[in-house]
């Protein structure tokens, strides 16, 4: 199992951050974020809302420029490329956008059909085979002619991800990829995912706050801190070495605890001072 | 499928935008057109009567609308329809992450979203203009033919007489210019959309405002140079 591989393993890792800082206006969102992510694994990147989860993908897909530090992918510094240089390392993954991202002036067939038809000269009627197929990978089989709109939220995903597999890509990053689905259906989509990392060696990288799905899924996890760690990783390790972590944070995330070291309610005097505005002067 | 495809470059969403910039904004413009020409005309008629010149009113309508009021009352109706609409989409398509999305799909959101957009604009209005121009024509002709009692043959020798060609080409040459204006001006402000729905509509306010204000601008501008040439 790749769970299994060891950190130093010899293949050249697919995407590899390192000292990754954004700032935003003065407040860091991402706080020198290094880790590697090799062949076949699916990394997990989990933290509280507002840790700096999706920025970081972001930065890794390369829609926001970070600060400072470094982004390989595929072995490729992706900080220093130009548009037509990123476009054709962008062609070796694929996104699932948290919001499905779809184009709504096409139907869905069109959708998933969009990225065959930009990057690659196949006919039509391999074209329509190919997202026939696509489709059937998410369950979604004879909705090619409905416009997104006319499609639930949880369709809508995944027709996204349909159209993020399109091409087959190397490595995919999803973002929040089972929000919004029922029960069997992320059952679905985690199979998918780990039928295509495991037996076709795609390389995943997920960012997700379901932890029944992350722990299915995952080979190895990221947690980022909220608070005085933000967007610092708190924990980094397989599984098994995330469940049994020390740090109360983490646990707590997992165990989806309402009070802990995220605290439900401020102390008295911390809320005095955030209510009396002491703490941003201070 | 098929329609999607067409390596390097797509002409049919170019037609797309043709259609729902020019095709669909016709009857509009012809509704203004054939307004303009008609109350030109009974303006007109109701001046140069008076001086006993009524038989010049073709001649009037015909150069007022070839050279000014025609290429500036289209592209109105067009910055007012097409130019709106293009900020809307584009801002709604940026807020919704489907320009992100072309980005990270390797799509060029210029190539795919915008130079269709531009082309259709530019080849689009001019044929709008000279169209609603003629359609003006017509509307001078209701007034000259029914209420004038002048014969139609007398009508179209008088506003043919009038009209030199320089009168069209200079108009031609107004609306390819406010064609670029209304679509580099749209497209700019629905690309730089920030926020939510009330970021959408507040470039497209803005982008309906610059756009008047640089038809109006430019049009002084081509005319002071039409005139001193």
């Amino acid at each position: 199992m790749k769970a299994d591989l060891p950190a130093e393993c010899s293949a050249v890792p697919v995407i590899e951050v390192q000292d990754l800082v954004k700032e935003f206006h003065g407040r860091v969102v991402t706080n020198g974020v290094s880790f590697k992510v090799y062949p076949g694994d699916t990394m997990i990147i989990m933290g509280g809302s507002g840790c700096g989860k999706s920025t970081l993908l972001r930065q890794i897909i390369g829609s926001v420029k970070p600060t400072s530090g470094s982004i390989k992918l595929f072995g490729e510094e992706i900080t220093t490329l130009n548009e037509p240089e990123l476009a054709k390392v962008r062609r070796r993954f694929g996104v699932l956008f948290q919001s499905g991202a779809l184009l709504q002036s096409l139907t869905v067939g069109e959708n998933v059909a969009l990225p065959i038809l930009e990057h690659s000269a196949v006919d039509d009627s391999i074209v329509e085979l190919m997202v026939k197929m696509k489709l059937e990978l998410v369950g979604l089989t004879g909705f090619e002619d409905l416009k997104p709109a006319e499609i639930s939220g949880g369709m809508r995903k995944r027709v996204a991800l349909a159209r993020a597999l399109a091409l087959d890509p190397e490595l995919l990053f999803s973002d929040e990829p089972t929000s919004g689905l029922d029960p069997v259906m992320t059952a679905v989509v985690d199979k998918l995912t780990q039928d295509l990392t495991r037996k076709l060696g795609m390389t995943a990288l997920v960012v997700t706050h379901d932890m029944t799905s992350a722990f299915r899924i995952g080979t190895r996890m990221i947690a980022l801190g909220t608070g005085s760690q933000q967007g610092k990783i708190i924990a980094e390790g397989t599984p098994a070495e995330i469940s049994r972590h020390p740090d109360p944070m983490v646990q707590q995330f997992i165990k989806g605890e309402a009070d802990g070291p995220i605290p439900l309610r401020l102390s008295k005097g911390d809320y005095l001072k955030r209510l009396m505005g002491v703490e941003a002067n201070s | 499928m098929g329609p999607l495809r067409g390596q390097p470059f797509k002409w049919h969403p170019v037609f797309q935008q043709m259609i729902r910039i020019g095709v669909e904004a016709v009857p509009m413009a012809s509704l203004t057109a054939f307004s303009i020409g008609l109350t030109l005309a009974m303006q007109g008629a109701h001046e140069l009567n008076r001086m006993g010149a009524g038989m010049y009113v073709p001649n009037l309508v015909s150069v007022s609308l070839l050279r000014e009021l025609g290429p500036m009352l289209i592209a109105i109706i067009v910055l007012g329809r097409s130019g709106s609409a293009v900020t809307a989409e584009l801002g709604t398509m940026k807020v919704s992450e489907e320009i992100e999305a072309l980005e990270v799909m390797a799509i060029n959101p210029i190539r795919y979203l915008i130079v269709p957009r531009f082309l259709a604009m530019l080849v689009m209005l001019p044929i709008l203009t000279v169209f609603g121009s003629y359609i003006g024509l017509v509307g001078g002709w209701t007034i000259c033919h029914f209420a004038l009692d002048m014969n139609t043959a007398s009508y179209v020798s008088r506003a043919v007489e009038a009209a030199q060609l320089g009168d069209l080409y200079s108009g031609l040459f107004k609306s390819l210019v406010f064609a670029w204006l209304i679509i580099t001006l749209a497209c700019h402000a629905g690309l730089n959309v920030e926020g939510g729905a009330e970021g959408v509509g507040l470039a497209t306010t803005q982008s309906v405002v610059s756009s008047l204000l640089a038809v109006l601008v430019s049009n002084a501008v081509l005319t002071s140079i039409f005139f001193f040439l």
